[in-house]
Formats: C-alpha cells, structure tokens, sequence
C-alpha cells in the first residue's frame, strides 16, 4: 500500500527547506524528498580536493532575509555569516583597483582617487537605491497580486505598496518607472565618468542572465539585487562553512520543528487524479500520497519533466517551453598552495576577504556578452571570485586557500561543440584571465574543480543550467514568474505548487520564494 | 524687418516637417491663425523629395509610410491636397546560400513560401498575424491618447490610468501575455516563441531595431516591431507604401491643406532663440534678427535644439535641463540613395520580376543582425550591414527618367559617434560597404549605378537639425516611452516654460512618418486656449 503523507515537497534546496519550515509552524508535517545525498540544492559544500572544501557552486548569500533567519532560529543550529567591511575589490588592468565597502565614505575615498565627482554622485546615488530599494523589499516579499483581480489578493500588503509608491514622491517614483527599463550601462553613465566604477556597479546588473549591460532590462536585476540596503555595491554576506552551512542549518530547522527529510530519493513523476496532485511516485517505483504536492525544482523540471503532458492545456504547456532558462554562468573552485598576490594590493587580505571582481569597463562585460550570443564563452569572461579561507581557515589545510569563482558569461548552448570537450579550456580561460591580474596564481594551483552549465543541469537539476531556475529578464518577473497569471505558486493542477527560484522573486539564495510560496500554500491548505 | 505685430498669429510652429504642419493644420481648423516657420529651402524634414541628381526625386530620408493616422488624412483631407499612397508589395530576402524568402501580401502564396522553409512555421504564420492583429487593436488606442501622469492624483489622468488597466484586464489570456511580451522581450526572443526560419526571424526582426540603437536580441525591441506593424492603409493592418513623387509628396499634400485651411508658411527662416518673458514663451527670434509673436509657440525640433539651443538656460531650471541632457539620440541609422540605370539582378532569383516592386531586405540570417549591431557597440558602422531597399520608380516612374531607377538603401547600423574618423571621412568608405554587401546578392550591381547620394547620421544632424541623426527625435527605448516621452513629468506636450509646447517625434507616441504628435499637440494647445478664453 502506498504511503500517505500530508506534504510532499520536491527537493530540499534551500526554498524547500524554508517552505518545509513554515508549514510545520502552520502545524503541517512536510516530507521532504532530495535526489541527491545531500541536502541544499545549490547551496551546499563540498570537499572537491583532499583537505580542500568550498561551497560548490553559490558562494554568497542573498543574504537570508532576517526575519527568516530569525523565525528559523538558523544561528542556534550555528549558521555564522560573514560580512567584509571591503564588499567589492574591483581590478583593472591599467589602475588601482577600486574598493567599494559598506561604509559610504570609505567607498567615496576611494572613488575620489578616480574622481571626485563620482564620489559626490555616488552618495547621491545610494540614497536613491535606498529609497527605491525599501519599495522593492515590500513588492519581493509579497504575492504578485493577480491582474485580473487585482483585490483578490492581499489588499493590505498591495495598498501598503502602493503607499510606499507614492510616499517616494514624484522625482524618485519617475526614476524607479526610468530605470525599471533601462540597460544598466545607461544608468552608470547617467551617474558616473569612471569606467571602473561603471564596469563594477553594472555587472551587478547581469549576474546569472543573458543580458549584457546594455540590455534593456539589466538595470531591473540590478535593482532587485542592491535592494536589500541600498549599497551599490551590491550585497556581500559569506555564510561561514559554506553555502552547505545555511542549508544544513535549515535542515536541522525544519526537522526539530517535525518535517522529514529523506536523501537519495529521486522523484519520478507526479501523480495526477482528476486535475488534481495526489501524490508521488519515486525512482524505485514506490508511491507516496499527499494532500498537497511542493515543487522546489525548477518549473519547467516540475511542468514538463514530471507531469504527464495530458494533464495540462497545450497552451500552457507551449507557454512553459518558452519559459527561458538559458543559463550563462559557470563555476570554478580552486585549491591553492598560496594566497595569490593581485597587482596593486599584495596580500591585503582586508581588500581581498570580499568579492574579487573583474569588470573593468562596461565594454569588457559587453563584449563578454557577445560571445554568449554565437554560442561560444567569452575570451576574457566576466568573473567574480571569493577567497573564503580568508575568514574561514576551516575549509583548507593550514597555510593553504580555496578560491571560489562565478564566471560568466558560459552559455549552456555551445555551438558545433559541446561542455564536456570544452570543459578544461573554459578552466583555462578563466585562470588566464585572472593571472593577468594575479600573475602567481596559475604556479598556487593544486588542484581545480570546473563546473559547466551541462553539469548544473546534469548534476543539480537545473534545467538549462539557468542558476536562478529562469532568466531574471523584464519578461519573467514579478507577476510573470513564472509565467503571467501563474505568479502565485499554484499551477493549473490543483494541489501542485511551486517554491523555488523560478517564483517570485527568485532572485538568489535569500529564502524568498520558499517564504512566499508557504503563505499561500497554507492559505489553500486551511480552507 | 520690424517685428510682427502683436496679435497678427496665435501660434508659431517651429519646423515644417510633418508634425509641425500637422499641428499647424489642426490648429487652423480650430479658427487660429498659424505661421509655420522652415529652416530649409523645402518643407517636409525628413519627409521629402528632392532632385539630387538630375532626372531622378529621391525619398531623402523617409522612404515608405504605413504609420501615418488615418484620422489625419481624413480631418485634413489629403487625397484631395495630392496624397496617392501606392502599395509596396511584399519583402523579398535574398540568402547567400542562392535560396530566398518572398513574402507577398498574397496570403496563399505567402504561405506557400513559408512552407517551402518550414511547414511548421507556415501555421505559426498565420497565427502570429491574428495574434498581432489583436496586440495592435489593443495598442491603438494609446497612440491616440495624451499620457496620463502616473505620479499625480489628478482625476483626469487618473481615469486615463483605469481605462487602460481595464483595457488591460479585458484582453483574453492568451493577449494579455502576448502583450507583456511585446512590452518587455527581444524580437528574437518574441520571434523565437513562433519560428523556426532563421531567415524568417531576421527579416522579420528587422521592423525591431529600425532607428533605434538596440539589436534583435536587445530587450525592448518586441515593441518596436509592433510600432512598425502598426501602419494601416486604408485599413489594412500592415501594409507599407510608396507616396506618390516621394515622401516629399506627403508633406506637400499636409502644407496645401494647411494652407488651404489659412496657414502661413514661410521657409529659410532659422530660428535663433525662442523669446521667453517672464517664463513665458512670447515668441520668436530667427537668425537673421527678425522676431516673431505670438502667445503659444508649438516647437516640432527636437528636445535638444528646443530646450538646450533655443532658450538661454536661465529660463529653466538645471533639474530639467539634466533630463533633457539625459534623453538619448544616438543615431543608428543611415541612407544611401542611388540612380540607376538598370534594375538590379539578383543570383538566387534573377530577373527584373515582382520582387523587386516590393521591400529588398538584406537580412539572411539573426546573426547577421546582431552581428551588424555589435560593430555599431563600439563605434564602428555594420561590417556587413542590414539593409532595407526598395525601388520605387518601378510603382512610381515619374520619379525617374525614362527606362531608368531610383533605388532607397535604409542601413542599420550606422552610429552617429564613431570610435576613429569623423563621418566627414567615411561617407564614401560607408557608401562603398553598403554597396559592396548588396552586390554579394546581385553581382551587376556596381555596374548600374550612376549616381549616389550617402546620407549619414552626420549629415541628418547638420541638414536635418535631428540630433545625433536619430530617425525618430529620440530613442524609441522603454524609458523613453508614452508617459516617459520626452521625459518624465513633461509628457503631455507642455514644457515649464509657459506657452512653450512640444508636438514632434519626441513626443508621445514617437516617430515615424505618423502625424499623432503633431495632432495630440493641436488637441492640447487647443485645450489651452479654451481654459484662457
């Protein structure tokens, strides 16, 4: 007979944890099943050579949002976050490299070095994202209201919204429906002359998409990524232990709390009985029965990959094809004998605790970007790399570092070749690229880990190795994320939700989605 | 020349390209007296024929007309003043590999066309017109309306708000997400959605990026392909063509009917300065120091040459003046204007057939396109161009000598700021390029031409008075449109100078050889007048 469980949730990445979380509170017992042995999806950490251990694949945190981290009581199961004072050090191959901190006037000491109009501008600049980013904290953390009927909803959270709105007064609301639209590289132009300061704010803006700077759109993601406290640098918080640790704290969260977790339990479809999930059916052919059926994969995982087609319209079906998840970011970890020594600040490690970026001009990126468009990774990518035994000697053996690195852009779609054939010459690429910066790091190297948008599909689960589950474009957000009319976690089958980054807001490793889309479930759930 | 006297005008319309006329012309046929005041020795702007070479009218700028409003030809009754729009039928693409895509306003043989490539897409064909048909019956309305400002608690633009959420909301399912995308995707993107045909999506793609800085993968271009499917003749949805003697013609057939209706026009006067007095505009200053009066004047230059050249930056505050710095040109586009002596042959479908009476595009492939735009990223013009011609002397032969051709080259991208040289410099070398790229297709090409006029986006800037040469007075990007058109707070067609007005391109709802802003302007500035009487 086949097992019967209130909940089931579909993978335990961190927005499966957290939705696993809330619906215990709500008085639920969620099963949550994980394909893989381990449990965090992508945020996990991982030994990748003897002794030397790093966070896989994300490597900063959205961050958590606090009033997760605080209902989840994440730092008694020892979650620790690390928050360098030096965010951004940003190198340049004909300059100082530029240092962006969390403090508005080191940042502006800094920048006045390059010049001091810049420095005046950027405060200016900050108080605005500030403002505008307090609207868009209120909009991520509700349910896209539905066009339709838009009092439906949640009238309270859309009229406090709307207050916020118009509380910004007519000169910051008109540069939010301005900038909203605009190619992230107009938006640094509007503000600053230095193309390095330019190059290090707008690649904040095209982290994880396929857009270039100056796509339309880009300065969209950016907004969405500085919302959180206004600095333009972007937020940097380094969980300690890890991407792995805020998960495997979760975890301890969500099963002190009553939720099951069980590991190495594949999913092999969903079960579907008159419009309505009834459960589902794993690798090993045995079945489990649910109320209610959570998907923290990806939606088109979850739409296309385990749901009978016959069970959805074809229209939507079509609509879930065309959901773009054309991921663009590769991730490569390095274990070294060495600190390497960047030109221009040895081994500061102060400067060097933060996230190491190479942007240089707004052209690099676009140029970068170009690559992408004809199927091929770029020459000189985009990277943005942490050295987290600086604050955490744990993860290396003594005397030695790991070096985690995003570099993009890497399209998941290769043209007239393919990832596994091409894998060690993207490795290649980017320690070519960061040598010029660093010209000891390729003698430091012991070993290096080279994961490709194949692997994150193959590997982790992420369709089209897109490592937000769907491209973060105008297109696919807010009240179209996934797909318009279907921005409120539920699906056309009854009983089947979404949780995961392919929700709003879905944008990183911040919980979100998970928080989101345990609101409404519970709402269906009590009715 | 002593000044006009006071109360001779009600309004001065500063440029006689077709918004100003049109504006001139609505405003006559509300009883005030208008004088429209040209820069150069013809009226029109970009919409105009002129005879560079002897025997042989070429379409300067502007080529073909679609967009131009319905409610203006009938209001000011332009097929009486001269106006003979003559179809343009079909786009022909020529692919290197000697194989072509012809589509025809022929349905079926559209049809038949599309299957030849893919079957599959020649179902999504038809469904995707429907699909269009729809998103612009949708979007009509909004071009005919003056934006609301979303930032007021003004009942008036808040009623405008609810009628298009309601609009909105009224759209069936399948509609309403077709119409986000439009707002939001790339053409390609949106294309990719329906298509297979890569020469099917480039061409198709093309009506994306026409005049703006973006390419076919660039967000935001979706919605100018749907600006571009917007032109109606005599009702059909998508139907481009040729005026006939040249777009000149139409401006010709706007200035007769607004003469007709009692405007004055004069032309070679150059506006020096817009006179403002107590923060009120009270008339003009032309370069050789004669003044006019009036109590409005309506300028349809572009914002730059409006606020930044005409009026000495006293009068407005440095906030505004910043936005108006903001505003975005950059020219992409340029136009090289031949005379020929023979028809073009082309190797994938030789012969001097019908293709050649409609639309020539070089667009073989999505990555020509994009390609052609990343050169322009960086300050270069297309390596290998995209290319819209047409020959409209085989519709139209008054406008060439007899036996003989006038052929109109629309190429993109051409970027106003170069990286190396001036285009002083390159004119010829970019005429060259052009050419040699469509003799690629048609190997008798260099041979048949006898003469060449190369228009850069330096040479629109300078002789058209269109900053950094961009087609449309300004980029038709998202932030750059409806209630952000020209700039935020400033899009109802006043300015913050009092009886100043604004009623070009620049306005909502933008460019192309349309009419609307000049009309909405009138419609405004008439509105005006009542409140004062």
């Amino acid at each position: 007979m086949a097992e019967r469980h209130d909940v089931v949730i579909l993978g335990a990445g961190h927005n499966g944890l957290v939705t696993a979380f809330y619906l215990t509170k709500a008085g639920f017992k969620p099963l949550v099943l994980e394909r893989r042995p381990v449990v965090g999806g992508c945020a996990i950490t991982q030994e990748f050579h003897p002794g030397f251990r790093c966070s896989t694949l994300a490597h900063s945190a959205g961050p958590i949002r606090s009033d997760i981290v605080a209902d989840m009581n994440l730092e008694s199961y020892g979650l620790k976050t690390y928050s360098p004072d030096a965010r951004v050090l940003s190198l340049s191959p004909i300059s100082e490299p530029l240092v962006l901190y969390s403090e508005t006037a080191k940042s502006q000491a800094g920048i006045a070095k390059f010049s001091q109009k810049d420095a005046t501008n950027y405060a200016d600049f900050q108080r605005s994202l500030t403002r505008i980013g307090e609207v868009i904290n209120l909009l991520l953390a509700m349910t896209p209201p539905d066009l339709d009927d838009p009092a439906s909803g949640n009238v309270w959270e859309l009229l406090k919204a709307g207050r916020k709105l118009r509380g910004l007064g007519e000169k910051e609301l008109y540069r939010l429906l301005r900038w909203g639209p605009m190619a992230v590289a107009d938006l640094v132009a509007e503000w600053f002359d230095t193309e390095l300061l330019r190059g290090t704010i707008a690649a904040q803006g095209i982290f994880g998409t396929f857009l270039g700077p100056w796509s339309a759109g880009s300065a969209a993601t950016y907004l969405l990524r500085t919302a959180g406290d206004g600095n333009p640098a972007g937020p940097v918080s380094y969980p300690v232990g890890g991407a792995g640790a805020i998960t495997a704290a979760m975890a301890a969260a969500v099963t002190d709390a009553g939720g099951e977790i069980r590991t190495c339990c594949e999913v092999a479809s969903i079960k579907v009985k008159d419009g309505a999930a009834s459960g589902v059916v794993l690798g090993n052919g045995n079945e489990i029965e649910a109320r209610a059926v959570i998907s923290n994969a990806d939606p088109k995982h979850t739409l296309l990959g385990l749901v009978e087609p016959q069970h959805l319209e074809p229209g939507f079906l079509q609509k879930v094809q065309h959901y773009r998840m054309n991921g663009t970011v590769a991730k490569i970890n390095l274990a070294l004998s060495g600190l390497p020594r960047f030109r221009g600040i040895n081994c500061d490690a102060s400067l060097l605790s933060g996230r190491i970026q190479i942007s240089p001009e707004v052209d690099y990126l676009e140029r970068a970007f170009d690559a992408s468009k004809y199927g091929e990774f770029s020459e000189y990518p985009y990277i943005e790399a942490t050295i987290p035994t600086l604050w955490d000697s744990s993860l290396a053996p003594a005397g030695k570092h790991v070096m985690s690195i995003y570099v993009q852009y890497a399209p998941y779609k290769l043209r007239d070749t393919d990832w596994d054939s091409q894998r060690d010459a993207l490795g290649d690429t980017v320690i070519k690229t960061l040598a010029e910066y660093a010209p000891d790091l390729p003698d430091l190297i012991e070993a290096r880990e080279v994961i490709t948008p194949k692997d994150l599909e193959q590997t982790y689960g992420l369709t089209g190795g897109q490592i937000f589950h769907g491209e973060l474009a105008l297109d696919q957000l807010f009240t179209m994320r996934p797909l318009l009319n279907w921005a409120q976690y539920r699906t056309p089958i009854r009983n089947l939700y979404l949780c995961g980054s392919g929700t709003h807001p879905g944008t990183g490793l911040n919980g979100m989605s998970g928080a989101n889309a345990a609101r409404e479930i519970i709402k269906d759930l009590r009715k | 020349m002593a000044p006009s006297a006071s109360g001779k005008y009600d309004v001065i319309v500063i440029g006689g390209g077709h918004n100003g006329l049109v504006n001139a012309a609505y405003l006559a046929r509300a009883g005030k007296k208008v004088l429209v005041l040209e820069r150069r020795h013809v009226l029109g702007g970009v919409a105009v024929t002129e005879e560079i070479i002897p025997g042989f009218k070429f379409s300067v700028c502007s080529y073909v007309v679609s967009l131009l409003r319905p409610e203006i030809i009938r209001d000011l009754d332009l097929p009486r003043h001269g106006l003979e729009i003559l179809p343009l039928d079909g786009t022909f693409t020529p692919m290197p590999n000697g194989d072509y895509l012809w589509r025809v306003n022929d349905h079926g043989k559209t049809m038949r066309e599309i299957r030849r490539h893919s079957r599959f897409d020649a179902e999504a064909y038809e469904e995707f017109g429907k699909a269009m048909l729809q998103m612009c019956r949708f979007v009509k309305p909004i071009l005919a309306m003056v934006p609301p400002d979303p930032t007021t608690l003004n009942p008036r633009d808040l009623l405008k708000l609810l009628f298009l959420g309601r609009r909105f909301t009224g759209l069936s399912g399948e509609d309403k997400y077709n119409q986000v995308q439009l707002m939001t995707m790339s053409a390609i993107d949106f294309l990719d959605q329906w298509f297979e045909t890569d020469v099917l999506k480039a061409t198709m793609s093309a009506s994306g990026i026409i005049g703006t800085f973006l390419g076919v993968r660039s967000p935001g271009t979706a919605y100018v392909l749907l600006h571009h499917y917007m032109g109606e003749i005599d009702g059909a949805f998508r139907a481009w063509g040729f005026a006939r003697g040249g777009t000149g013609a139409i401006s010709n057939a706007i200035a007769d009917s607004a003469r007709e209706l009692g405007v004055e026009i004069k032309t070679q006067v150059a506006i020096a300065q817009i006179l403002v007095k107590g923060g009120k505009a009270v008339g003009v200053a032309t370069t050789t120091g004669d003044e006019y009066y009036a109590p409005i004047v309506s300028s349809s230059v572009d914002p730059n040459l409006t606020f930044l050249k005409m009026i000495e930056p006293q009068h407005l505050d440095d906030e505004f003046r910043d936005s108006i710095k903001r505003y975005k040109y950059r020219g992409s586009s340029g136009k090289v204007n031949l005379a020929l002596d023979a028809l073009p042959n082309f190797t994938c479908l030789p012969g001097e057939g019908n293709h050649l009476r409609g639309a020539i595009s070089i667009s073989p492939s999505v990555d020509h396109m994009e390609r052609a735009y990343d050169d322009a990223k960086y300050g270069n013009y297309s390596r290998r161009p995209y290319i819209d011609m047409v020959i409209p002397s085989l519709t139209d032969p008054s406008i060439a000598p007899p036996g003989k051709h006038v052929m109109s080259c629309f190429v993109q991208y051409a970027p106003y700021k170069l990286k190396e040289g001036t285009w002083d410099e390159k004119r010829e070398a970019f005429g060259d390029n052009v050419i040699n790229t469509i003799a690629e297709f048609a190997p008798n090409f260099k041979d048949i031409i006898v003469g060449r006029q190369i228009v850069t986006p330096l040479d629109l800037e300078r002789e058209w008075g269109l900053t950094e040469g961009n087609i449309f007075q300004g980029e038709l990007s998202l932030e750059q449109l409806f209630f952000l058109r020209p700039v935020p707070g400033w899009a109802q067609y006043k300015s913050p100078i009092k009886n100043l007005w604004m009623c070009g391109s620049a306005t909502h709802p933008g460019g192309g050889i349309m009419g609307a802003p000049g009309r909405l302007a009138a419609l405004e500035i008439l509105k005006h007048f009542k409140g004062t009487s």
